[in-house]
Order: structure tokens, then sequence, then C-alpha cells
């Protein structure tokens, strides 16, 4: 388990699909990934969870939570995720 | 000048002539005398004559006429020899004259006298010189010549008594008889050392010659007898007096003073001699009465000494040698000193007799020199004798009380130690003493022996010594004797004591030990004896728990073999019991009193005796239970097989059903629809079978409440069969509803019966163990084999998705959900999201009044409520982002 933060500068999309979320019992993770996009950029990689967006923990959020909460970094977006 | 030789020889003294000639040689014959001298000489030479013939009853006027007849001259001679010359001539011719002095003349000759150059005729005309000179021959044969002063004599002599009696007189230095005698101090002097009643001399003043001489003169007239013969003027104003005249009065002083001189000596001589003779008289006395004290003293002590009678105490004998040696130190020496005063006096007395002249002294009858020395030496006899007697009494005291004292602290140690053992010995302590205290009593008494052995010899040393003072004749020799007695008489008692006691002690042990040894021999046999019945009792009552009839058949056996042992067992007892009996009666018939607490062991007779009852009690008892258990094992096995009997066809019974399923669910033979049917069917049968196993579970539930755990005849327990039972009803339940979800998904997905068919083959084959489920194992190789090249990371994902549960078995259904979402999933959701397109006119975004138009309500609200705002590019108030929803619902977004 590789823990590791990733910052992506503004403004979206930032060229990832993310999936889960607690109603759905899973974990956030990145299914997908832009090929050249900025996440891919930033080396994520797919099937990795999401920690923290925005340094508040993605635990516990829903799928619709963690939407919202990505949506509302407009300029820049800091995410920890692990491996 | 003619040199006169007046060599006037004496026969009796001879005088070294050259002296006397020196001395005459002032005289010149032939020349008148010097006129000073002549008229001191005439003035002296008359009184001198005078003052001799005035005993005649004459006198002279004038020297140079007076003695020319020669009669005055005769009887000067007469009167100063004390010798009658021959008659003188009375006639009055000259050559009668001339006779006359021939007489005289001849006279002085016969004295020794050489009369040279003077002549008779010289005389008889009145020469003066020759007168002078004979006056003077006269005066120096008569008056000076027969002076001897320390062995000098004459004018050496009549001069060294002039020195010797004026040697005291400081201003007085006479050396000559000239100028010596001018200040008159020197006549004084003279007559102050005689009679310093007539004169004052410390009055007198050298300064006052003539005061001086005339004093002198005047006393010498007055009180001794001497005429005036000096002038004092003459000899103040001559330088040089007359030493002839001043010769002759100077031996008047001579003759004077000497005379009164020899009258003095002559009574000191009386008085010396009588002294003498007084004195020896009294040491005469003296010496009586010393002797006499000293022979009373030695009397009065001999006896003393000669005492023999002996004294008690050294004490006592030392203080008569105390005495002794006052004697010695304080008492004797002064009559030792006292005898040696004797003969001291003695010899002195002797010696004093004999110097004078006297008989030697003669000591009265008893009390001679020898008579002393006698008494002395019994004296001193004896005193050795009582020194020697003294110490021999000394040490012989000493001895005595020395071995007195000896006796009594030896007695004393003795007595003190022999005290108590007299006690001790007569204790009959081992009465009721057990056999180590006895045997300790014994030991101690050993020890005791042998300190009586020890204290042997020194009895016979009390005794000893007992002995050597009677010999001694100790004074308190009786009191010795009773108590050496007495020390004997209880030393022979203890020694029959301690025989005694030895004797009972060793009794007392014999019988102890018997006794002892019969408790170990209790002790011995009685413990594996308890132990056996203990362990029987045990035995006896055991709590036996049994399953098989084999069992309790084995437990009765061994009962039986017990059973068999239990009469050797009582012999033992029997013989156990006998060895207290002898025990008591022994200690019975010898009195001893102890306590029969065996040392060796806790066992009692009578616990012995209780135990054996007990068991005897226990084993017919025991005997029931065995026999009540054994039929209890009967029925029980009755049970068993009951029960075995309908479990041995259940049980195969459940497992073909079980068969029939999984394999109904694997074949592929027909639809869903068939399948289902099936199913039912079976399900049907099944539920038709329950009252099979509610019997078997009554039979289960006696066989439990008969504790039966094992049952040899099945191998099917109650728990197999209800587990499989269930399964089985879990089994059909499950596959049916697998079917069912199958049918849904089909409809759901689309997916066509052969699709499905493969779906079932693929799966089949990876199923590798054929459990209905593949392992991750299994999933991953059959994703390979469909053409997924996944890395880890990607295969975790989908295993997440597969497995959400992480049970590591992927289900038929899973499978089917992943290989029917890969193809569709994203259409789901884009299919939502064209859907909301159409809905939105083509927009980006939706309004709400749009989803309240082609939405009932409560869906429109959903939406509206849970869209977030559209935030992309044309936005306009109130739009709706009904993309990121849509993903959303999947939970999936692209962002």
């Amino acid at each position: 388990m590789d823990l590791y933060s990733v910052t992506l500068e503004g403004p979206a999309p930032w060229g990832f699909r993310l999936q889960g979320g607690k109603d759905f019992n899973m974990p956030l993770t990145v299914s997908r990934l832009t090929p050249g996009g900025k996440a891919a950029q930033q080396n994520v990689g797919v099937g990795d969870w999401v920690v923290s967006i925005d340094g508040v923990n993605a635990e516990g959020l829903t799928h619709v939570e963690a939407q919202n909460k990505i949506k509302a970094c407009t300029d820049r977006l800091s995410l920890t995720l692990s491996r | 000048m003619t040199h006169i030789e007046t060599s006037v020889i004496y026969n009796d003294q001879e005088y070294d002539q050259y002296e006397y000639m020196v001395q005459e040689e002032e005289w010149d014959r032939d020349l008148l005398l010097d006129p000073a001298w002549e008229k001191q000489q005439r003035k002296t030479f008359t009184a001198w004559c005078n003052s001799h013939l005035r005993k005649a009853g004459t006198q002279i006027e004038n020297i140079e006429e007076d003695f020319r007849n020669g009669l005055k001259l005769m009887l000067l001679l007469e009167v100063i020899s004390g010798e009658r010359l021959p008659k003188p001539d009375r006639g009055k011719m000259r050559f009668h004259k001339i006779a006359n002095v021939n007489k005289a003349l001849d006279f002085i000759a016969s004295k020794g006298v050489k009369l040279v150059s003077i002549g008779a005729e010289e005389i008889v005309d009145g020469n003066v010189k020759m007168t002078l000179g004979m006056i003077w021959t006269i005066i120096l044969r008569f008056a000076i010549q027969d002076i001897s002063v320390e062995e000098t004599s004459a004018k050496e002599g009549l001069l060294l008594w002039c020195q010797r009696k004026t040697a005291p007189y400081r201003n007085v230095n006479v050396q000559n008889f000239h100028v010596s005698w001018k200040d008159g101090l020197a006549f004084c002097a003279l007559i102050h050392r005689h009679r310093p009643d007539l004169i004052d001399y410390s009055k007198l003043n050298k300064d006052d010659p003539l005061g001086n001489l005339n004093l002198a003169l005047e006393i010498a007239e007055k009180h001794l007898d001497i005429p005036k013969m000096l002038d004092a003027e003459d000899i103040v104003n001559t330088p040089k007096p007359d030493e002839r005249a001043i010769m002759t009065y100077v031996s008047c002083f001579y003759h004077a003073f000497a005379g009164a001189e020899q009258a003095e000596t002559a009574a000191n001589r009386i008085c010396k001699v009588l002294g003498v003779n007084q004195e020896n008289e009294k040491l005469m006395e003296e010496y009586e009465r010393l002797a006499s004290q000293l022979l009373e003293w030695i009397r009065r002590t001999i006896p003393w000494l000669e005492n023999r009678t002996p004294e008690k105490t050294m004490v006592s004998m030392q203080q008569k040698l105390e005495d002794f040696r006052d004697y010695r130190r304080m008492h004797k020496p002064p009559k030792v000193q006292e005898k040696c005063q004797l003969e001291i006096n003695f010899n002195t007395l002797q010696t004093k007799l004999r110097i004078s002249n006297r008989p030697a002294f003669m000591p009265s009858e008893g009390k001679m020199v020898s008579d002393i020395a006698s008494a002395w030496q019994n004296l001193e006899q004896a005193e050795k004798g009582y020194e020697e007697w003294l110490l021999n009494e000394i040490r012989r005291l000493e001895r005595l009380e020395h071995l007195a004292e000896k006796f009594r602290q030896k007695a004393s140690i003795h007595e003190s130690w022999a005290q108590d053992k007299e006690k001790i010995l007569s204790r009959k302590d081992y009465e009721s003493a057990s056999l180590t205290e006895v045997r300790a009593l014994l030991r101690k008494h050993e020890a005791f022996e042998s300190d009586l052995a020890a204290h042997q010899d020194r009895v016979e040393q009390i005794a000893a010594i007992a002995q050597e003072l009677n010999e001694l004749d100790y004074h308190a020799v009786a009191e010795v004797n009773e108590r050496c007695q007495r020390i004997c008489d209880l030393w022979d008692k203890l020694g029959t004591m301690t025989q005694k006691r030895r004797e009972a002690l060793e009794r007392t042990e014999k019988l102890l030990e018997t006794i002892d040894q019969l408790f170990l021999e209790f002790a011995k046999r009685a413990a594996p004896f308890n132990n056996w019945m203990e362990g029987a009792m045990e035995d006896l009552q055991d709590m036996f728990i049994v399953h098989t009839v084999e069992e309790i058949q084995s437990l009765i056996s061994a009962h039986e073999q017990f059973k068999a042992t239990l009469p050797e067992a009582d012999s033992e007892r029997q013989a156990i019991l006998g060895i207290q009996n002898e025990i008591q009666k022994i200690s019975h018939s010898y009195n001893i009193v102890l306590s029969l607490t065996n040392p060796y062991s806790t066992i009692k007779s009578e616990g012995i005796s209780a135990k054996w009852d007990k068991v005897k009690q226990l084993v017919p008892q025991r005997d029931q239970a065995l026999q009540e258990e054994l039929a209890r094992q009967h029925s029980n096995e009755r049970l068993r097989r009951q029960f075995a009997a309908q479990a041995n066809v259940i049980g195969p019974w459940i497992q073909k059903k079980m068969e029939e399923i999984a394999h109904s669910s694997i074949e592929m033979s027909g639809t869903l629809e068939d399948q289902m049917t099936q199913l039912k069917q079976y399900e049907h049968v099944i539920v038709n079978y329950k009252p099979n196993i509610d019997k078997l579970e009554g039979d289960h539930q006696l066989i439990q409440e008969s504790l039966i755990f094992d049952n040899k005849h099945t191998n099917y327990t109650m728990e197999h069969i209800r587990v499989g039972w269930e399964l089985l009803l879990t089994t059909i339940a499950r596959t049916m509803n697998e079917i069912e979800t199958q049918i849904l998904t089909r409809d759901a997905k689309g997916i066509s019966q052969e699709q499905m068919n493969e779906f079932r083959a693929s799966f089949n084959h990876f199923d590798r163990k054929k459990k209905g489920g593949m392992e991750t194992d299994d999933f991953r190789a059959c994703l390979i084999s469909m053409g997924y090249d996944l890395g880890e990371v990607e295969f975790a994902r989908i295993m997440t998705l597969v497995d959400p549960n992480g049970s590591g078995i992927v289900s038929f259904q899973s499978f089917i959900d992943f290989m029917t979402r890969e193809t569709a999933d994203t259409d789901t959701a884009e299919q939502v999201i064209a859907s909301f397109r159409i809905l939105a006119g083509d927009k980006p975004y939706i309004l709400a009044e749009e989803l309240r138009r082609e939405l009932p309500l409560e869906q429109a609200q959903y939406c509206i409520t849970r869209m977030p705002a559209y935030t992309g590019p044309g936005k306009a108030p109130g739009a709706l982002d009904y993309s990121s929803f849509s993903t959303a619902l999947y939970g999936e977004s692209d962002l």
C-alpha cells in the first residue's frame, strides 16, 4: 500500500473516471484514465484508491458526495491516493 | 781593738759559740760602756740584786761599792742558789776582801760558768765595768740560763717565751731585747697575758711609751713582787736601750709567771692524775654497772630464746618471728653496742690504768670479761637455735596450713560436685521415658560414670591429705577427719547408687527396645495394609463411566478378582492386630508407663479394624452397582442399533439428493425454466422426506438422554444428518435462487441461452474443483483464456468487483455479472445520459421545469434535489448537471 499525493492544475476535466462510494459498498477508485489527461500526466494509476480529496478523508463518502467534492475544486485538485 | 772573747761555756748546755760571740761582740771590755747602758745596767742590776738580797734582809745602794768586800756578793749567791757558800772572812783587809770575792767567783765557776777576764781584784777595786759584767754573768747563769722554752734555752728561750706570750698582741713584736721593749707595750702585754685582771690592755696606747712603761713597772712592783729595775725615761730616751738590763727585767717576769705557770701545771697535773683516777673509777663503776645490766638482760633473754612452745597458727608463729626480728633489729643492737662499749670501756680502762701506772682492773666475780663473753655466746647460741626453731615451726605450720587449706578446698570442691549427684542418681526418670530418652539417659549415665571415675583419685587425694595432716599433728585434725569420713562415706554410696542406676537403665532400655521393634513391625505391616485398604475402599467406591458392555463386564471381573483377595488380607489384618496386643501385654507386665504411641506410624489398630469393616461393607454395594450398570449398557446398545439402522438409510439418501441437485445445476440440459421445474420437483421430494428426519431426531434424543456418546454401528451422527439435511434444504433453495437470478440476468442483460451455456461451459471448465465456484487462480486463468491481459492491479480491481466480500470464490452469478458488465456497464450510464439529453433538448444541462414536465413529480423532485449544478460552458441559471448524476447512479463519474 503506497500512499501518494497529486495536485492537478485546473481547470477540469481532470481526465479520470471515479468509481465506487459508500452507497455502492465499494471503495472510491480510479477505474479509467483519459490517455494524456491531467491525471495520467501526474502518473495516477488505474485501480488506485482515492484516500482523500482536497485534504478531506474520502472514506465514508457516497459517490455523489465525492463527485461534488471534486467538482468543487476548480483551480486546483489535491488528491491522496493509494496503489 | 782587742777582740774580746768572753766565751762563757756552760757545762750542761753548749751554745753555738758564734751566736754567743755575736751577742758579746757589743761589749768591749776596754771601752767604757755606753754611758746610757751603764746607767741602765746599774739601775737594773742593783734592783735585781736587791730583789734577792731582801730575802736575806739586806740591800745594796751602790753596785760598784757594796760588792767590793764580797760579803754581800756571797750572800747574794747564797740566796739565789739556795746553797751555802764557805764562811766569809771577816777581816777588812784587802786580801780578806779578795778572798771573799774569790769564794764568790769560785762558787760561780763551780756552777759551770767560765769567768774569763773577771778577777777578784777588779771587783774589790770597784771596777764598774767588771762588777756589772760579773753581776751580768750571775744574772745570766742563775736567772736566764735555766730558762727552757720549747727546747730553746737561755736567751733564745727567753726571747721565744716573750714572743709566744706576746703573740696575741698585734701591736707588740718582740724581736730583741732592746728596741722591741721601748714602747712599753711588750711589758704590758706580758702582764696582761698572765694576769689580765691587773691591766686593761685595750686602754694602752703605743704612742705613750712612757705611760706604758711606768704602768708596767708599777704593776710589776705592786702585784708581782718585781722591783722597778728600769727607768722609764731612760728607756724611752735611749735609742737602743741596754739589752742586758732589759733581759734582766724580763727574766724577772719570766720567773714570776713561769713559776705561776709551773704551779698551774703542777696543779693541772695533779688534777689530771686525779681526774684520770676519778675517770678510771667511774669507768670501773660503769663497767660493773653495764656488765650487770647486760648479764641481767642476757639472763632474761636466754629463756625466752629457749622457749619452744609451739603455736597453733602460722600467724602467731609469724608474730613470734616478728618479735624475734624486732629483738634482732631493735633490742639486741643496743645490747651489742653495750657489749661493745663494755669491751671498749674495759680496754680503755685497762689501757688508761696501764698508762697511769695503776694496776689492771679486775672486774668483780661473774662480771669478768670471760663471763660476759661466754654469756654472750650462750645468747647467740640460743638465738640461732631459736631462729632455727622458729623457721622450722613456721615451715611446719605453713605446710600444715597449706595442707589444711588444700584439704578444705578439695573437700569443698568435691562436696559441691557430689552435692546433687545423690539426688540425680535416685531419680526414677527412666520409668516414664521413651526409648530415645532412655538411651540418652544411658549416655548421660556413662558420662557420669566416667566423671565419677575421674573423681576417684580426687577423693583419694583428699584422704591422703587428711592422713598427712594427721601425721603432722595438725591442731584441728579432728574436724578434718570427720569431714574426710563424710566424704568417703558419701563416695561409697554414690558408687553403689551409680551401679544400681546403670542396671535399671539397661533393663528399661532392653524392654523399650523390644517394644520399639514391635512398633516398627507394626508400622511396616500396617502401612501397606492400610494403603491397600484405602485403595480398595477407593476402588470400591470408584465412580465409573462405562460406555460399552465390554467395559462393564471387565469391571465386574476385576471386582470378582478383588473379592478373591479378601481372605488373605484378613489374615494380614489379624497378624497386625496381634502385634499391637503383644506390645500392650509387654508394657503391662513390666509396668512401663509410657504413651503407647507408635513413633513409626500414625495408624491405629482401631483405624485398621474400622477400615476393614468398611471394606467389607462396600463389596456387596459394588456388586450391585456393577450389575445395574450392566443392565443399562445393554439397553444403550439397543438404542444405538436402532439409531444406526435409520441413519444408515437417511445419510446416503441425503447424499444422493445433493449430488443430483449439484449435477443438475452443472448440467446444462434444457432451459433455465426446465432446470427450475426439475429443482422444484426435487424440493417437493425433500420436503416429503422430513418425517424421517424427525424420527431420527427422536431416537437421537433418547440416545442423548441415556448419555450415549458414540455409536459404532453407524458413521453418521445426528449432527451429520442434521447438517446434511439443512445443507440439502439450503442447497436446493440456493440453487433455485441461482436459477432465478440467472433468469433475471438473462432477461435484464439480454443474454441468449447459447451465451448462457457458453458462460456455463467456461465456468465449469475453470471450476477445477467442481464446487460451483471459481477460486481466485481459476478466475485469473479464465480471464487470461478470454483474452484479458491483466496486470495485478487491474486484476485486483476486478476481484473486488466479482468478490466484494473477499471470500476467495467467484460464484457463477458474479462471473456472469462480470462478463456482462464489462460489455455493458458503460452503456448503461451512457444510455441514461442519452435519455436525459433527449429530455434536455440536446443541451449539456437540464432545467428543473424540464424535469418536472417529462418525469413523474416524485422522480423529477428526486432528480432536482440530487442533481448538482451544471458548471460547464454555456451554463444558465438553474442548470442541472445530469451527466455526473447519471454516472453517480452507477458509481462511476468521469471527472
